[in-house]
């Protein structure tokens, strides 16, 4: 059927009439900052006055030899590499017992383990901030009914190790999430697989191993990369929160430190900068990660 | 044939397990409700996990309600994130039903813009963001809040309604044609109705999102009249080492938690599907 001419312009101004507003909103709000902070991060700019100064790479430059943004970007691999470990083991352990175990009530848990989820990263800190607070917290208090006497530990105050309390409320917020993914990927075995391996005599271990993982190894694939992304896109709010970086810088990530440059220092084109960095971390990353884990099923299957 | 595991001790271990960990989930909530009805007396004489006593102070929530104003970070969050889920919807679904049903040149490389951005992180945006709607003079305004966070979710919007629209038959959109609806009565009469379970996970997915959003609300809004409960929290956190108003705090936690929750019970199954529709491919 060959459309007229009136049809085919009409059929024209719809899609653009469907698609230019929107694209055009995004560029605004989304694309355009993107782009100018690339910008910014080649100037000395304090925000306060239209004067800025160009300097080229200088804010790269410095930013390097900022001993505090390397220990940002350690913080950052410290809780990608942590959160990976930690989510990926208790949201797997979860699904698979939550599907393939035969547990009456699976869907109560399932619901339950959901709900740190949909609460604000923000409420999360503040919770997680009670149960490590020195004198009225929880964990103090449960302590010492083992010791038989009071325990007052300040929790986010030693600077060595105060990065690691951040790990708990971060994995506990986590599960849920891939838990849920998890789930539909192994719903989508066939059933006939495991059948066929039961008869075979194959005990749960096994079918883990053997059916399970790899068949759900490109979700599990899905899942690491996305624990990174999101961790560190946004785990300045867990460390906003609970530590606001310090004590010391120890527990600063990049994201709170580009917060701090730039909205409480003013140095705006260095903030700039580390949001460059923030982004080409997270791309080779993303790459280096696909890559190793793609190797992994190679050797599986 | 019945899967599952057969050994009962086994069983046993693991169902322990799973109640251990819903314990771990719920108790911390259970924590929050708890201490948001003690007054600091009690929390300094007690155990955190002491029941509350009689009489259990619910004018913790009336005072921060009042003397905090939540009432208007209540409503300021109503507000933005209403706002924004519903121009995000728009504005994505239109795009997606475009992308999903008609081949154009650009088509492919809209579509691949639109997923790609998903990898860009949100924080490098938000210095510009901030110029940006300062010159637009839209800091401390919920319609600046509105036009970000509409903007920040439409990737994901566009990504799992395309998914949606292209699972819809085709043949009742060829009948409407036939019948002679336009391309706009066929979108708004014929595929918007049918598609309204995808555009409420959709929904449901950014409004728990926008709700809960902090990084983006702190850095364009510096009025206290104008936060929304996040920013609040972060805030009133800060403050409550020297006012040590503990049992309020832990009644605005909670303000800010059982709008969210009902969400989730009432729409769970939604919600899950969402996820598995936008889980970052």
């Amino acid at each position: 059927m060959k459309t007229s001419g009136t049809a085919k312009w009409q059929r024209g101004l719809f899609i653009a009439s469907f698609t230019i507003p929107t694209l055009a909103f995004f560029c605004v709000f989304t694309i355009y900052p993107v782009i100018k902070a690339l910008y910014y991060s080649l100037f000395d700019w304090s925000g306060m006055s239209d004067h800025m100064d160009f300097i080229g790479l200088q804010n790269f430059k410095d930013m390097l030899r900022d001993p505090i943004v390397w220990q940002a970007l350690g913080n950052d691999y410290f809780l990608v590499v942590g959160k990976i470990v930690g989510i990926m083991l208790l949201a797997t352990f979860f699904a698979v017992a939550l599907t393939r175990f035969g547990f009456r009530m699976s869907g109560f848990f399932r619901s339950i383990y959901f709900i740190p989820n949909v609460i604000s990263v923000v409420v999360i800190g503040v919770l997680w901030n009670f149960i490590y607070n020195p004198q009225i917290g929880f964990l103090n208090a449960f302590l010492s009914l083992f010791t038989k006497e009071p325990v007052a530990i300040t929790w986010l105050g030693f600077t060595s190790h105060t990065i690691w309390m951040l790990l708990p409320p971060s994995v506990w917020a986590g599960i849920g999430f891939y838990m849920i993914l998890l789930i539909a990927a192994i719903q989508n075995v066939p059933d006939s697989l495991y059948e066929a391996a039961e008869l075979e005599g194959a005990n749960q271990w096994h079918q883990f191993c053997h059916i399970t993982l790899p068949l759900v190894w490109e979700q599990m694939k899905v899942s690491i990369i996305n624990i990174m992304m999101t961790t560190l896109n946004g785990s300045f709010v867990i460390v906003w929160i609970m530590t606001e970086g310090g004590p010391d810088n120890t527990t600063q990530v990049m994201g709170s430190y580009l917060y701090q440059m730039a909205f409480r220092q003013y140095h705006f084109g260095f903030g700039a900068a580390i949001g460059v960095l923030i982004l080409v971390t997270s791309l080779i990353t993303t790459v280096a990660l696909q890559r190793l884990l793609h190797r992994e099923t190679i050797e599986m299957s | 044939m019945k899967l599952g595991l057969r050994n009962p001790a086994a069983k046993t271990i693991f169902y322990a397990i799973l109640l251990v960990w819903s314990l771990a989930v719920l108790y911390p909530l259970a924590w929050t409700l708890l201490d948001a009805l003690k007054n600091n007396a009690q929390f300094l004489a007690n155990a955190p996990w002491a029941l509350p006593k009689l009489p259990l102070l619910w004018s913790n929530f009336s005072y921060v309600w009042d003397k905090y104003n939540f009432d208007a970070y209540f409503v300021n969050s109503l507000v933005i994130t209403a706002g924004s889920t519903a121009l995000g919807l728009l504005l994505s679904a239109s795009t997606a039903y475009v992308l999903a049903r008609y081949s154009f040149k650009g088509s492919g490389l809209l579509y691949l813009f639109y997923i790609a951005s998903m990898m860009v992180p949100f924080v490098l945006a938000l210095i510009p963001l901030f110029f940006l709607l300062n010159s637009l003079h839209l800091i401390n305004t919920w319609f600046g809040l509105i036009l970000v966070y509409a903007s920040s979710v439409l990737a994901f919007g566009v990504f799992v309604l395309v998914g949606f629209f292209k699972s819809l038959p085709k043949e009742l959109e060829e009948s409407a044609v036939i019948d002679g609806a336009s391309y706009y009565g066929t979108f708004f009469r014929i595929m918007l109705p049918l598609s309204q379970p995808g555009l409420v996970t959709v929904a449901i997915i950014n409004v728990l999102n926008i709700w809960n959003e902090y990084v983006v609300g702190t850095v364009l809004i510096n009025d206290p009249k104008q936060y929304t409960l996040p920013v609040e929290i972060g805030v009133l956190q800060a403050e409550m080492q020297y006012r040590t108003e503990w049992g309020p705090l832990f009644a605005a936690l909670l303000i800010t938690i059982i709008p969210v929750l009902v969400v989730y019970i009432l729409f769970q199954r939604k919600i899950a599907s969402g996820i598995t529709a936008g889980a970052v491919k």
